[in-house]
């Protein structure tokens, strides 16, 4: 078989080893470290990745030096080599095991506000400390009583009151097979409401902040509240395909958050969701999907401008595709431009030549 | 016979990288494609393992097509040995087995982004372009909802009010590469940023043109001996980059798509952009037994199907 190479792949197998070499070496010990130590960096590869695998995350930022996006590219291609062999089922709220949930809206909610694991109310200090010696966090203080299983919805409070428009009746939901998926199906504007709920649990975290900030700080329409922010665990579930017998397959670091906004007779709703405990892009994000149901929405902020612009691998390979060469599209550019000086030079030469020559002080009498 | 005979090895990848639903679905919005010349199909894209942009949905679409008969030829900007065109063959050619080549006639499966070889392209050879933005109508709206309605309608008005424009301001259609283009009478189609040089080459060719764009989801083709003709008016005519005066540094040729090579005085030589057919004529002017293929301009510039280009 003839194999052609020559230049190129040498130069480009050279480059990869001296960044690898750069990188130092890998090891199980490096990606465990990374597992147990940047759980939210973890978390947010994860979800941008689309593909909840914690011990990849964390090898794919050992093997890219922390590169977020190549490590979530990583992921990415990974994935899609992946046979996908069943559905989970679906989860409500009461299914998932709370850990952090508050609300906005209410100065307390049933079920209490739950502050749980959270930076929120600390003093951002650096722990300088720590640069010269072990520090060891204090062990938290155990409840007073056990944390219930599942908590009450606030949105349901808002179904009850009258406030927001009762969830369908009457439809069987979707069966998870036959949902959307924007990982197998290509994005059609209007979005169903799989693919944009989906695009924003995948979509870049900074992407969504940008357009979710442009939004809250005035380019939006709306000034919603935070109706609940919840952290949790959620257990994926799967039925046995023979016995029909619901199992666990393990848990899912999750978040979700859902926004209310006063709509003078009602109260509409905004939600996201995403993998990994991410509270800044659901925030965002839900905020963003309320934003994109408006009719007159800034650009920016259509379900088209947000969805493709915030998509992780997308934007950031093309991006950095503006290194590879572009000298036979610079120079067909070129000849458009040369052609169109050329015409303009022979042309001012031509009026030059046509134009009757000015006597001085003749200007000044016409 | 046991039952090792009758399985297949388990393997990492699947044969070529995709799996197999993953190909069902690209070949199935190929055909589809080829049905309808230069429609954009869209399709779901998996990722790869290189970046986004960088030839996806090229890559895509040969992975789709090669089987361990073929043989591949992969280029970026004309050149076979440019870091990216090198990665991308192989890769195809790690995941798949095949023969990689520098030769177009040899080639069954010719990956590119940014050209069209210089020799004529047969019957049976599959060209596949990489296509950045796969939507000619994006200066005229940046919505893909709004240009799916235009081209729905065959509404290319502002196409051509953009081309009037460009004569009544400058004198000239200022366009460059990407040079929009009609097909069979219906799409307006981006050929994908080719030189104009190379637009010509896909009007009645013996080849199969597939244009893939990985990020944006889009395939499209033209199909063998399809009319692909570029906007242009009765009276002022689509002009292809002028290489008049070029000669090849190495070789002397001329009337082909040329590379300029800046020098520090200011001045410039040429190289030709098709690096395959350069070192054939290297190989000819040294005496090597090699085949040339005709080209789609002969030494005189005169494109092979006389009068498609007006002057």
């Amino acid at each position: 078989m003839y194999v052609a190479a020559r230049g190129g792949e040498e130069a480009i197998q050279n480059a990869e080893t001296l960044y690898r070499a750069l990188n130092g070496p890998l090891s199980p010990a490096l990606v465990e470290g990374i597992e147990r130590a940047l759980p939210y960096l973890v978390d947010r590869v994860m979800a941008e990745g689309s593909l909840y695998a914690p011990d990849l995350a964390a090898l794919a930022i050992a093997q890219t030096g922390g590169d977020l996006y190549e490590a979530v590219l990583l992921l990415r291609a990974y994935r899609s080599t992946v046979p996908r062999l069943a559905y989970a089922e679906p989860l409500t709220d009461a299914d998932l095991v709370v850990v952090r949930r508050i609300s906005a809206a209410f100065k307390d909610i049933p079920g209490g506000q739950v502050l749980g694991p959270t930076l929120d109310y600390s003093h951002r200090i650096l722990n300088t400390e720590a640069l010269s010696r072990d520090v060891q966090p204090e062990p938290p203080a155990e409840a007073e009583e056990p944390a219930p299983r599942g908590y009450f919805s606030v949105a349901d409070w808002h179904r009850l009151n009258g406030l927001l428009a009762p969830t369908a009746k009457g439809e069987e939901p979707v069966a998870p097979g036959e949902l959307p998926d924007v990982t197998r199906d290509p994005i059609a504007f209007p979005a169903p409401r799989a693919h944009r709920l989906q695009s924003l649990a995948r979509a870049e975290t900074g992407g969504v902040l940008a357009l979710g900030y442009a939004s809250m700080r005035g380019f939006g329409l709306i000034h919603p509240t935070v109706n609940e922010v919840r952290l949790a665990y959620a257990d994926v579930r799967l039925r046995h395909p023979i016995t029909g017998v619901a199992f666990s397959l393990g848990r899912a670091r999750i978040s979700a958050c859902e926004v209310v906004n006063n709509m003078a007779d009602r109260l509409e709703l905004g939600f996201a969701a995403t993998l990994g405990w991410n509270e800044v892009k659901i925030i965002a994000g839900a905020m963003l999907d309320m934003e994109m149901d408006k009719a007159d929405a800034h650009p920016a902020h259509t379900e088209e401008f947000v969805l493709y612009h915030t998509e992780a691998v997308e934007s950031s390979g093309f991006c950095i595709h503006y290194k590879l060469p572009h000298y036979v599209t610079f120079n067909s550019g070129l000849d458009a431009l040369r052609r169109v000086l050329l015409k303009r030079d022979t042309e001012q030469r031509k009026r030059v030549i046509d134009e009757p020559v000015v006597v001085e002080g003749e200007e000044a009498l016409a | 016979m046991n039952l090792s005979d009758l399985s297949t090895p388990t393997r990492d990848y699947s044969y070529a990288f995709l799996d197999a639903f993953a190909k069902r679905e690209l070949r199935r919005r190929i055909l589809k494609a080829i049905a309808i010349p230069g429609y954009q199909v869209p399709y779901a894209s998996r990722e790869l393992p290189i970046a986004r942009g960088w030839g996806t949905g090229g890559l895509q679409v040969s992975l789709s097509l090669v089987g361990p008969q073929d043989t591949i030829k992969v280029i970026d900007q004309g050149d076979d040995q440019s870091v990216n065109a090198a990665n991308l063959r192989r890769f195809i050619a790690r995941m798949s087995g095949v023969a990689t080549t520098f030769d177009t006639l040899a080639a069954t499966v010719i990956q590119s982004r940014h050209r069209v070889p210089e020799e004529i392209l047969s019957e049976g050879q599959i060209l596949v372009l990489q296509v950045p933005d796969p939507e000619p109508l994006r200066r005229a709206t940046p919505s893909m909802t709004i240009a799916r309605e235009m081209h729905a309608d065959a509404d290319y008005a502002v196409m051509w009010l953009n081309l009037y424009e460009q004569i009544v301001r400058y004198g000239e259609f200022t366009g460059g590469a990407s040079y929009p283009v009609l097909v069979h009478s219906r799409y307006v189609m981006s050929p994908s940023p080719i030189p104009r040089w190379d637009n010509p080459k896909l009007h009645q060719a013996a080849h199969l043109t597939l244009l893939s764009a990985g990020r944006e989801k889009r395939l499209y083709a033209v199909p063998p001996y399809t009319d692909v003709r570029p906007l242009e008016f009765e009276d002022v005519f689509f002009k292809v980059e002028s290489q008049y005066g070029r000669r090849d540094r190495m070789t002397g040729a001329t009337h082909k798509f040329m590379d300029e090579i800046a020098h520090a005085d200011g001045s410039s030589t040429f190289s030709l952009s098709d690096t395959g057919y350069q070192d054939k004529l290297v190989k000819r002017q040294s005496g090597e037994a090699v085949t040339v293929g005709a080209t789609y301009y002969d030494d005189h510039g005169e494109f092979y199907h006389a009068g498609f280009l007006k002057s």
